[in-house]
């Protein structure tokens, strides 16, 4: 791996938290992202009035984004190429604007395939404590064994 | 007691395809725009190449806007009145550097009940394999949809 800045295998244990890391989706970020995903607009992304006669509080976060902002937050900590498998359930509808605390525990690693794997579970928040997302994650990290 | 569900089994097995879906270095920059990425390695094209790609790599989550684009038949699902997206998995097989063709075929996984306190939901998965110009598999997206009573 290029450029080491993230952990390497030997630094991390069963337990060991990641963050939390707060991210924000504002009303221009899904925007933008509902412009690039090709998603027609006003849409309940982005529109008060749609999002309420769908029974919404308001303009959501698409999971698609909500998946983006989380695996960010992971290769932020682990590195650009580390992320091997996300597999999130959307839990809540995630708000704009708001604060969103990205964590994960490590539940796992192991060595597979010539890899040095961890597994993590993964949770996006509100700052009450709402559960919007959550799921696992495999990431792959350098070892430093012989460095 | 086993439920059982109604609709169109003879969509599994059928691949639908789409693409060629350009991945340049555009459509990167617009992606990490979006959801705030700075990561060199995404945004500058010498430093990707510094690390051995022929141009920055683009984001692990990137190919999930891309299935939007597959045309998915209705499976003709007997249950429910609403739908929403209930989960979403990516797995990372190689990466996807700016200037790779991607082509995107989907097929229907799983179609299974699910009953908890809220009651039975209907959760319909696809899956879809996104292949790069080489015919080297880059990565898999499932997509889960749930029915509710």
């Amino acid at each position: 791996m290029p450029d080491q800045n993230g952990p390497f295998f030997e630094d991390v244990d069963l337990g060991d938290e990641i963050g939390p890391i707060e991210l924000v989706a504002t009303d221009d970020n899904v925007v933008n992202f509902c412009e690039l995903w090709g998603n027609p607009m006003p849409n309940r992304f982005t529109s008060q009035e749609i999002a309420e006669k769908s029974g919404l509080f308001g303009p959501i976060v698409p999971g698609v984004m909500s998946m983006a902002i989380m695996s960010q937050a992971l290769t932020d900590w682990a590195g650009p190429e580390s992320l091997k498998d996300l597999d999130l359930v959307f839990r809540q509808p995630v708000p704009h604007n708001k604060p969103l605390l990205v964590s994960a525990t490590i539940t796992d690693t192991r060595e597979e395939d010539g890899k040095n794997l961890i597994e993590c579970d993964v949770l996006m928040m509100g700052e009450a404590g709402e559960r919007y997302v959550g799921g696992t994650a495999i990431i792959a990290l350098p070892s430093n064994r012989g460095q | 007691m086993t439920m059982e569900l109604e609709y169109n089994r003879d969509l599994y097995g059928v691949e639908h395809e789409a693409g060629p879906f350009e991945i340049t270095p555009e459509l990167i920059q617009t992606f990490n725009r979006s959801i705030g990425e700075t990561n060199a390695m995404f945004t500058d094209h010498a430093t990707a190449q510094a690390a051995g790609y022929s141009g920055v790599l683009a984001p692990p989550t990137l190919v999930t806007m891309l299935v939007r684009n597959v045309e998915l038949p209705d499976i003709e699902l007997n249950f429910g009145v609403m739908r929403f997206h209930a989960g979403q998995r990516v797995q990372s097989r190689a990466p996807i550097v700016a200037g790779d063709s991607l082509m995107a075929s989907s097929h229907l996984k799983e179609v299974y009940p699910k009953t908890g306190r809220s009651g039975t939901m209907v959760f319909t998965v696809w899956e879809t394999t996104f292949t790069n110009q080489d015919g080297l598999v880059v990565a898999d997206v499932q997509e889960s949809y749930a029915s509710r009573e």
